[in-house]
């Protein structure tokens, strides 16, 4: 069974991404931030995971890192959140291994546009 | 506090209730099912100090405390000690307007029967030794009379009354 | 099911300002603690985040200008100065004001004074990188010519090249071949690598951004030739992104994060009536069990015994874990006090201190909430009647700032919170006077110091001429009282003119499950809470015999006052031989209690007393003991202020 992992500090945004996965069908786990989901990885490795940046104890490249340091990890796209057009940033999650990213503030249609790129269904 | 007089409706208008008649002081009480949660045989009934007659004891009820109320006191019925045939009945009622649960005191439980609204009558003026403001009405069910108690006036007049406040004096 | 979300936005948004708010207040005492530092800012860029994924976009707006200052502060390009705060400190109100749908335009104000503090400005607006070109639509409708080629790395993390060319090929692909040239030799084969690479051709109608749109995620390190065919304008080649940088990542923070401040833990969200329901279920557990190891005593089965011992190792734990939700520390509400302080220090032109002692005391929290208005209403009253001018503290040689204290701890059963401050105490004489023109004493009446100040508590009374802006919101002393009163406690003013004066709060602890002493007088059962329990005597023959007229006894040198408690519950029957007295205290106060016999101490749960008999005051509560009788639990501090009284009666 596969499910997609959704990591942010912030319950209501967290919230609001699962509510419209479950909606359109997928299954979710949620983390609050970067330690929470890789204990979650470890117990069950997801199909996708999708990551904010800014979280308490172990933050969003922080966690891809290790994330991807996993076997296992082979294969899962990652899906970095970001709050602005920082190239910086953004290359930085490429290289600590996530796929791509979304801007906040996103809307359902384009969540849900992503996560069929990414899982392709 | 006469609450009762005020909020009393009409014979007419009051429609059929389903009641549980009982004993109580060589009477008959009528009271409403539709407040009824229980009957239970008295078990240990855990005496309250310096309570009031009324309200003298506290009993367990599958694990809530329940005061045990005597209505023979406001009603001014014979008391008479408890026998094999005494029961709790345990009613659902409003007490400072608050839900709560009571418990009162039965000599002796009877049947469940219809009570038409039409065939209750008024308290008499005269020749009632019952105090008036606290009986709701007398029904009638062939030959024989039971009284309805007005529980609320019955309730509302302990609450606020000074018999019920107890200083802290040996 | 968004509306479940957005709600739950309000909640964590207020909670993130109040966190803001707080962090803000403790960098003014800590300014070079990188850790508050950083604990402002991820605020602020959640709140940013989050305001802006529920449409709350002035927050987000307003919130990102303050983030960058603030991000500027962490990389040590601005310092933490008191104007930057107090900046923070009205930001965070305005942002509270924004989530409650207020005006934005004072922001604007708001930021403008940023911009002035932070002159030479260092907010780096990130430009957006393009990823090339800009895409353009072909003017002709020649067929476009493709070749990729993926990032090597791209099935390590996730990418599916199979979905790619299914919406290629979606799209219109034709003559889709893959391209070997990039395979290596078998032994150089890694296989989690992405070596082949595909040529396709497109029709002239897809549009670049669709071609585009496919490779969205794919985009780092792509080989995108796009070329279109000759029947519109000259080709258009696609030079390669740009590639990673080579060398090795620099990273703002450190790979371990830094430690986390204290305050975070994983925090949950619920009803309180869950809570409710729970408790009632480990207190109901907690007197199935008692009852089961009362009837498994009986048996004598060493095998049930050691069950039921477990069980209620297991029972005790529960409840002391359900016990422990519902209390919250005290430290919850004293944030706001300390923002109230803040802003009176600018206010009133004192200069104030505030201090607290014990804000890890934990109490219900419901009892918190209700007393938080009480609390503040004490506090202005201190910083503005209170407390003298910094002239006239130096002229009296005391220090410039005074002082404000709060403290909170526990005492046997109950909780203590104290409002003190070193100001001009008390004037008894005023308070009299006033007392006497508002009619609520009589002239004549005598009254010590204590009954004095007890009447500033009295609804109608109020030393202040002008009701200030500050106290006068309508939150009387009397309210204060009557607060504390309804949860069950006590009140007390102390004063000492030219000194200070002191506010004691005393409440019991709301806990649903205690430890219980349970007694026996005249064969009926009662519960003496144990917190309050300080130890047990036995009665001293020379006050066994009935009648004896003594109210005291002797204990290690102390005169305590007793009850006998067989005269206080109108018992009937002969006393017990070998009597004991069950020491109990409240606050600083103790009493003697009579009992015949002490049967033992359990766990019991607090059932409240129906208002039939709440005006009894002996009484806190009851219990349901083991056999399933009901016994009363004996309310301490009741009986406490009792044998007082009794003292006081005897010495007149």
């Amino acid at each position: 069974m596969s499910h997609v992992l959704v990591v942010d500090d912030s319950v209501s945004v967290r919230r609001l991404i699962t509510s419209t996965l479950r909606m359109a069908g997928y299954q979710t786990i949620e983390a609050g931030d970067g330690q929470a989901a890789l204990t979650a990885v470890r117990s069950a490795m997801p199909a996708a995971v999708i990551t904010d940046q800014n979280m308490p104890n172990l933050d969003g490249i922080g966690f891809i890192r290790a994330f991807r340091q996993m076997p296992g990890s082979a294969g899962v796209p990652v899906i970095f959140l970001s709050t602005e057009n920082a190239d910086t940033l953004k290359q930085k999650a490429r290289e600590a291994g996530a796929i791509g990213w979304m801007t906040k503030p996103f809307d359902d249609q384009k969540l849900l546009g992503v996560i069929r790129k990414v899982l392709g269904r | 506090m006469m609450a009762g007089q005020d909020t009393r409706r009409p014979r007419s208008a009051r429609g059929d209730t389903t009641m549980v008649t009982l004993s109580l002081g060589g009477e008959l009480v009528g009271i409403p099912t539709g407040i009824l949660r229980e009957v239970i045989e008295p078990g240990t009934i855990t005496r309250v100090p310096n309570a009031s007659a009324f309200c003298g004891g506290l009993f367990n009820v599958r694990g809530a405390v329940v005061p045990l109320t005597d209505l023979r006191i406001p009603l001014r019925m014979r008391i008479s000690p408890p026998t094999e045939e005494t029961r709790i009945l345990v009613l659902d009622v409003v007490l400072d307007g608050t839900p709560a649960v009571v418990g009162i005191l039965a000599e002796e439980v009877h049947e469940v029967t219809e009570v038409s609204g039409a065939s209750l009558e008024e308290v008499p003026t005269v020749g009632a030794r019952w105090p008036r403001h606290f009986v709701e009405a007398i029904g009638r069910k062939g030959d024989r009379f039971f009284l309805i108690p007005d529980l609320d006036a019955i309730f509302s007049e302990h609450l606020s009354s000074s018999e019920a406040v107890v200083a802290l004096h040996a | 099911m968004s509306n479940d979300a957005d709600d739950l936005f309000l909640i964590e948004a207020r909670q993130l300002a109040e966190s803001l708010e707080a962090g803000l207040l403790d960098m003014k005492s800590r300014p070079e603690d990188r850790t508050l530092v950083d604990s402002v800012f991820r605020d602020l860029h959640t709140l940013k985040g989050s305001g802006a994924m529920f449409g709350h976009t002035a927050l987000a707006t307003f919130l990102h200008d303050f983030e960058t200052a603030f991000d500027a502060v962490r990389e040590g390009r601005f310092a933490v100065t008191a104007a930057l705060i107090d900046l923070g400190l009205r930001a965070c109100d305005h942002a509270v004001t924004l989530l409650e749908g207020g005006e934005a335009a004072p922001g604007q104000a708001l930021l403008a004074e940023l911009t002035a503090l932070i002159s030479g400005g260092d907010a780096p607006a990130a430009a957006p990188a393009e990823e090339g070109a800009a895409p353009e639509e072909g003017a002709g409708s020649g067929d476009w010519q493709m070749a990729f080629r993926l990032a090597a790395d791209c099935l390590v993390l996730g990418a599916r090249p199979q979905v790619l060319l299914d919406e290629l090929r979606a799209l219109g692909a034709t003559d889709l071949n893959p391209d070997f040239d990039a395979l290596p030799t078998l032994i150089d084969l890694e296989p989690d690598r992405l070596y082949i690479g595909w040529r396709l051709r497109l029709p002239g109608h897809v549009t670049e951004a669709e071609i585009r749109e496919v490779f969205l995620f794919n985009e780092e390190d792509l080989r995108l030739e796009l070329t279109r065919e000759p029947a519109g304008p000259p080709p258009e080649v696609e030079a390669a992104t740009a590639p990673p940088a080579a060398g090795p990542v620099a990273m703002a923070a450190a790979p371990t994060p830094p430690a986390a401040p204290p305050r975070e833990r994983t925090m949950m969200r619920v009803p309180a009536e869950r809570l409710d329901e729970m408790m009632n279920r480990v207190g109901e557990l907690v007197i199935a069990e008692a009852r089961l190891a009362e009837l498994v005593a009986r048996t004598g089965d060493a095998q049930l015994v050691a069950v039921a011992e477990e069980i209620q190792r297991l029972a005790t734990g529960m409840r002391e874990t359900t016990m422990s939700i519902r209390m919250t520390p005290i430290d919850s509400i004293t944030s706001r006090f300390r923002r109230l302080i803040h802003d009176l220090n600018g206010a009133l032109g004192k200069s104030i201190l505030f201090e607290v002692e014990g804000e890890e005391t934990e109490l219900d929290k419901t009892v918190i909430e209700l007393l938080a208005d009480p609390l503040m209403h004490l506090i202005r009253n201190s910083a503005d009647h209170g407390l003298e001018l910094p002239e006239v503290r130096r002229a009296a040689g005391k220090p410039e700032a005074g002082t404000i204290r709060l403290s909170a701890r526990y005492s046997g059963a109950e909780v203590v919170i104290t409002l003190a401050d070193d100001g001009r105490g008390l004037d008894v004489g005023r308070i009299r006077a006033r007392a006497e023109e508002r009619g609520l004493v009589a002239p004549e009446a005598e009254l010590d110091e204590q009954a004095t100040l007890a009447l500033i508590l009295q609804p109608g009374f109020s030393t202040a001429e002008t009701v200030t802006e500050l106290s006068g919101r309508g939150v009387g002393m009397d309210v204060v009282k009557r607060t504390v009163e309804q949860l069950r406690g006590t009140i007390e003013v102390e004063s000492v003119p030219g000194q200070g004066t002191r506010i004691h709060m005393r409440l019991p602890l709301t806990l649903a499950i205690i430890d219980g002493l349970l007694v026996e007088i005249a064969g009926e059962r009662y519960t003496i809470p144990l917190a309050a329990v300080e130890h047990i005597i036995e009665l001293p023959e020379e006050h066994a015999k009935r009648g004896d007229g003594s109210r005291f006894l002797n204990i290690r040198d102390q005169l305590v006052p007793f009850l006998r408690m067989r005269e206080l519950l109108g018992s009937e029957g002969p006393p017990a031989p070998f009597q004991k007295v069950v020491v109990a205290t409240a606050g600083e106060l103790r009493v003697g209690l009579t009992v015949d016999r002490i049967i033992g101490s359990s766990q019991t749960v607090i059932k409240q007393l129906s208002p039939l008999h709440s005006t009894l005051k002996t009484f806190s509560g009851a219990t349901v003991l083991g056999d399933g009788s009901v016994a009363l639990i004996l309310d301490v501090p009741q009986l406490v202020a009792f044998g007082q009284i009794r003292d006081s009666m005897e010495a007149a």
